[in-house]
C-alpha cells in the first residue's frame, strides 16, 4: 500500500508515479472500454427496448452527437489550457486530454479505429437506469482538468487512537503544564499562529496547548529528531537552533551515507515541523537532523487532541445541561438537545451593552455562559431581574416573532450562547410541533402564549 | 462439518438467494424477507436472461426486503465452530493496513455449496493491537452483524477467530470496486453518478435513521458493484453506533474527512453527509474537491470549506454538493431537520424513483462482465503477504484476547 499522502512537512513530487499510473490506465482503459461498451449495449438492447432497430438508430445517433461535441470542445480557440494557471497541470491533465482527443497527433494511431473510447463519456447514458431518459452527457463532457496532479491511486484510511472524554469516564486527566516565561509563550504563540490547527483554538485551549509543550534539548549537531518512515507522535517548534530536512524518494530512511536522501529545506528558530502527527499516526515524510546544538518544544498528538476534545465535550454537556432546564424545550429528546449544541453560537458583550432591546423583533434565544445581565423595562430604572450563569432568556423567540417585552443589559462583560429561531427550526423543525408531541404534559407547566 | 455449521449460522435468505433465481423461494424464510409492498417482481428479468446471458452465469436475484424487517435481523452469533482451515483461500481481493480480504470457498462443502464463494476478511490480532484498532474492529463486527440483509450493504455470514487472527466471512461481490470503474472512466456522467449516489443515500438513511450508525469512511474504494450493477458498501472498520452523543476519534480517509473531525470538536452521523458530497464531486469530476500533496494543506482547505466547481457542472449538482459540504453542521444537508429525506428531495435526484431503487427494480448503469460467481477479473492483483511479520504472543493474548471474545 502506498502512503501517497504521507508527506509531512514537505511534499515530494508524485509526478513520476502518476505518469506511470496514467499510462497503465490508458492501455487498460481501451480494453475495458470495448468490453464494457459491448456488454452494456447488449444489455440496454435486451432490457429496455421493444424495438431493437429504432434503439440502435437512436443509440448510434446519440453516440455520434456526443463524440462530435467532445471533439469540437477540443478545438481551438476553446483550448482548455488557456485559462489555467501555469505550473500545476502535469501528467494527469495532459494525458486526460489525449484520451478525450482522438485527433491529437500524439495519440496512438489505432485510436481512430476505436472512436467510442473517448473517456469523456465513459459509460455513456445509453445503459442508464432511467429507461425513458436519453443520454445527456453533461458534466462528463467537460474536458477541463483541475490545476493539480491528483494522485489516482487507492487511498489509505487513517485513524488516530480511540479517545474518550475525560469527564465521561471519571479519570482526572488534566493536560500537562510545563511552565514557561511570558516571552517564551509569546514566541510560541507566534510560531504556531500560521498553523490552522491552532488558529481555531479558543483562548483557554490555546493556553493549555502552549502550556503542554515540553522542552526538548538537542545538545549536538547531527542528531536525528524525526526519521522518515517512522511513526509520528510529536509536533515540534524550534525554540533555538537549526535543522536540515531530508527526503529519501523511497519513502523511508535507508542505510548508507546517502540514506537520508536529498536535503529539501532548513528550519530555524521560530519554525516548526511534524504537524501531521497531531492528526493521526502517519509515517514521517522526511528526516530532520540538527545542524547545531538546539532546543525544541514538543507536543504529542494524544495530549493535543485530548485538550480539544475535553473542551468540546465540556462545552456540549454544559449547553445540554442548560437546555434541559428550559421548560419550553422539555419535550426535546436528548439527541435533539445534543444536536442543538451544534447551532449555539458563543457571543461576547461588553458591560453596559444590550443583549436584547425592548420592542425589537425577537429572533434569538440566549443562554448566559458567563457574567451577569439585568432586565429593564423602558422608562423604568428598576432592575426587574438579574441573570447569572446558566440562566436563559428570550426563549419565546423560538415560538414566534413577537417584539421583546423588555431589555437585557450586560452588567459585566458577558458571554452568551445564542440560538437563532431559524437555526432551531432548520435542525429540529417547528418548535410548536415538537411541543405538541406531549401536549398534555406541558400544558400545565408552560403556556407560552400567555406567559408573555 | 464446516458446511453444516455454516448452514446453521446463515440466515435462510443467504442460502436461497445464492442459488435460486426465483425471488419466491425466499418466502419460506419465516416471513422475514417479505417485500414491503405487494408489487410484482421486476418484469424485465426473464427477458434479459433470454437475450443476454444464455451461456453466462446468472446472477442471484436477492429478494426485496423491508427496512423494518432488516432492523430485526440482528441475531448473528459468533462462531467457534468455523475454523480457517474450513476454507480454501483462492485470491487476495484487497488489503488494508491490518487486514487482507480473500476470495475463499469451503474446503469440504456439501454438493450444493461447492460453487459458493465468499470474501473472507482476515485481521491479524497483533496488527490490530499495534495499530490501536481493537475498538474499531469490535465495532466493525458488531455493526456488520446488525446491518446484514440491507440490499446495498455487504452481508456478513459469520465471524470467528483462531489464535492469532480474526475472521469475517462476507458475501462475495464480484463486480469490484466503484473506484476501479471511476478511475478507468476518469469520471462518471450525470445519470450514472445520480444512480450510485442515490443508492448510497439509501444506505446512509438506513444506517443513520434506523441504526444510529455513522459509517465514517465513505469513498469509491469502499463501494463494490454487484452482478446486477447495484452497489454494496463494504469495510465497516470505522462504523460506529452513535447514541445521543458525539464521538471524537479521528478516522476516515484524508480527502473525505469532515471539518469537525479535523478540528476534534465532536462528530456524529453528519460526517457521512459531508463525505457524500465529496463522493458525488469525485464521481462527476474525477477527483475530490480538496487536494494537495501535503495532507495538512488538504485539511486546511477542508476546514475553510470553499469548493471550486468545474464550469460544466450543473447548478443542481453544485447546489447539492454545496449543501452537503457545509462546514457548519447545523446547516449541513442531511443533518438538518428532515434528515435523509431532504437529500432525497433535492432536485438533482428528481429522476430517481426511490422505491423502485430500493427494490432493485432495474439494473445498474454498469453491469460487470462475469464468467461465473467466482470470477475475480474485476479485482486488482495485490502483493503476496509479507513474510516474517511479528507473531501474536501469549503475553499479548493474556492482555488483549478478552477484547476479542465476542468475535
Amino acid at each position: 500500500m502506498v502512503f501517497s499522502f504521507a508527506l509531512d512537512p514537505f511534499s515530494v513530487s508524485q509526478t513520476f508515479k502518476g505518469r506511470n499510473m496514467m499510462m497503465y490506465l490508458l492501455v487498460k482503459n481501451r480494453v475495458w472500454g470495448v468490453i464494457l461498451e459491448a456488454a452494456q449495449f447488449r444489455f440496454a438492447l435486451a432490457d429496455k427496448h421493444q424495438d431493437p432497430l429504432q434503439f440502435c438508430a437512436n443509440f448510434f445517433n446519440d453516440r455520434l452527437a456526443s463524440e462530435r461535441s467532445a471533439h469540437l470542445a477540443q478545438q481551438p480557440p476553446h483550448s482548455s489550457s488557456s485559462g489555467m494557471s501555469s505550473g500545476g497541470i502535469h501528467s494527469v491533465a495532459e494525458e486526460d486530454e489525449h484520451i478525450a482527443s482522438p485527433t491529437s497527433a500524439s495519440f496512438p494511431s489505432n485510436a481512430r479505429a476505436l472512436p467510442t473510447m473517448s473517456s469523456s463519456s465513459p459509460f455513456g447514458g445509453f445503459a442508464g437506469f432511467d429507461p425513458t431518459g436519453h443520454a445527456k452527457n453533461v458534466a462528463s463532457d467537460d474536458p477541463t482538468p483541475l490545476p493539480n496532479n491528483y494522485n489516482l491511486n487507492r487511498r489509505t484510511s487513517v485513524s488516530a487512537e480511540s479517545l474518550t472524554p475525560t469527564s465521561a469516564n471519571n479519570d482526572n486527566w488534566t493536560p500537562p503544564n510545563h511552565p514557561k516565561a511570558p516571552e517564551q509563550i509569546d514566541r510560541l504563540r507566534k510560531a504556531v499562529s500560521t498553523n490552522f490547527l491552532f488558529a481555531h483554538l479558543a483562548e483557554e485551549q490555546a493556553t493549555q496547548v502552549l502550556g503542554a509543550l515540553q522542552e526538548k534539548p538537542i545538545p549536538k549537531p547531527g542528531m536525528r529528531v524525526i526519521t522518515q518512515g517512522d511513526v509520528g507522535d510529536y509536533f515540534y517548534v524550534v525554540e533555538s537552533g537549526d535543522f536540515d530536512i531530508y527526503v529519501n524518494p523511497s519513502g523511508q530512511l535507508e542505510p548508507g551515507p546517502d540514506g537520508m536522501g536529498n536535503k529539501v529545506a532548513n528550519v530555524g528558530t521560530g519554525g516548526s515541523f511534524g504537524e501531521l502527527a497531531l492528526m493521526y499516526n502517519a509515517p514521517r515524510a522526511a528526516t530532520v537532523v540538527s545542524t547545531q546544538p538546539s532546543t525544541l518544544w514538543a507536543l504529542d498528538r494524544v495530549t493535543f487532541r485530548r485538550i480539544l476534545m475535553d473542551a468540546a465535550f465540556a462545552r456540549r454537556r454544559m449547553y445540554e445541561g442548560f437546555l434541559a432546564e428550559v421548560p419550553l424545550l422539555e419535550s426535546l429528546e436528548s439527541y435533539e438537545r445534543s444536536k442543538i449544541a451544534d447551532a449555539l453560537e458563543t457571543i461576547k458583550y461588553p458591560a453596559g451593552s444590550s443583549v436584547i432591546s425592548q420592542g425589537e423583533k425577537g429572533e434569538d434565544f440566549f443562554i448566559l455562559e458567563a457574567g451577569t445581565a439585568e432586565v429593564y423595562k423602558e422608562g423604568d430604572p428598576t432592575c426587574l431581574k438579574t441573570y447569572t450563569k446558566g440562566d436563559y432568556f428570550g426563549e419565546l423567540a423560538l415560538l414566534n416573532d413577537a417584539p421583546r417585552a423588555a431589555s437585557v443589559i450586560a452588567k459585566t462583560d458577558v458571554k452568551v450562547a445564542k440560538l437563532g429561531k431559524d437555526g432551531f427550526t432548520r435542525l429540529l423543525g417547528n418548535l410548536e410541533g415538537i411541543m405538541r408531541r406531549n401536549d398534555y404534559n406541558t400544558a400545565g407547566t408552560v403556556d407560552p402564549l400567555h406567559k408573555a | 462439518m464446516a458446511a453444516a455449521a455454516l448452514k446453521a449460522l446463515v440466515p435462510p435468505i443467504l442460502h436461497s438467494s445464492a442459488h435460486d433465481s426465483e425471488p419466491k423461494a425466499n418466502s419460506q424464510t419465516n416471513g422475514q424477507q417479505q417485500p414491503q409492498s405487494s408489487s410484482p417482481p421486476p418484469s424485465n428479468n426473464a427477458e434479459s436472461v433470454q437475450y443476454d446471458r444464455a451461456q453466462e452465469w446468472k446472477p442471484p436475484q436477492p429478494s426485496p426486503v423491508s427496512l423494518s424487517e432488516i432492523a430485526k435481523t440482528t441475531d448473528f452469533g459468533h462462531s467457534s465452530q468455523l475454523r480457517p482451515d474450513d476454507f480454501t483461500l483462492l485470491k487476495t481481493l484487497g488489503t488494508g493496513t491490518f487486514a487482507r480480504v480473500w476470495l475463499a470457498k469451503l474446503a469440504h462443502a456439501e454438493p450444493a455449496e461447492e460453487e459458493r464463494v465468499y470474501a473472507l476478511k482476515v485481521l491479524r490480532k497483533v496488527d490490530v493491537i499495534r495499530l490501536k484498532q481493537v475498538e474499531h474492529v469490535r465495532n466493525e463486527r458488531n455493526v456488520l452483524a446488525k446491518v446484514a440483509g440491507h440490499p446495498f450493504i455487504t452481508t456478513m455470514v459469520a465471524s470467528f477467530q483462531d489464535y492469532d487472527s480474526l475472521y469475517m466471512l462476507l458475501d462475495y461481490c464480484p463486480g469490484g470496486e466503484v473506484f476501479s470503474y471511476l478511475r478507468r472512466a476518469r469520471r462518471f456522467n450525470e445519470p450514472t453518478s445520480q444512480f450510485y449516489a442515490a443508492e448510497i443515500c439509501l444506505i446512509l438513511e438506513f444506517l443513520h435513521e434506523h441504526e444510529g450508525i455513522a459509517y465514517r469512511d465513505l469513498k469509491p474504494e469502499n463501494i463494490l458493484i454487484d452482478a446486477d450493477g447495484h452497489l454494496k458498501l463494504v469495510d465497516f472498520g470505522f462504523a460506529k453506533k452513535i447514541d445521543s452523543r458525539e464521538t471524537y476519534t479521528l478516522c476516515g480517509t484524508p480527502e473525505y474527512l469532515a471539518p469537525e473531525v479535523i478540528r476534534n470538536t465532536g462528530h456524529g452521523t453528519a460526517v457521512d453527509w459531508w463525505a457524500f458530497g465529496i463522493l458525488i464531486y469525485e464521481f462527476l469530476v474525477g477527483q475530490p474537491p480538496f487536494w494537495d500533496q501535503n495532507p495538512m494543506r488538504i485539511y486546511e482547505q477542508i476546514v475553510e470549506g470553499n469548493i471550486r466547481f468545474p464550469s460544466a457542472m450543473t447548478p443542481d449538482a453544485r447546489s447539492l454538493i454545496s449543501g452537503l459540504c457545509t462546514v457548519d453542521v447545523s446547516k449541513r444537508l442531511g443533518n438538518i431537520s428532515g434528515g435523509a429525506a431532504t437529500v432525497k428531495f433535492h432536485p438533482w435526484f428528481r429522476n430517481i424513483d426511490w422505491d423502485a431503487l430500493y427494490h432493485r427494480k432495474s439494473k445498474g448503469p454498469i453491469i460487470p462482465h462475469l464468467r461465473g460467481p467466482a470470477d475475480t477479473r474485476n479485482f486488482d492483483d495485490y502483493e503476496p503477504e509479507a513474510k516474517n511479520r511479528p507473531a501474536y504472543s501469549d503475553e499479548l493474548r493474556n492482555r488483549y484476547d478478552e477484547a476479542f471474545k465476542d468475535f
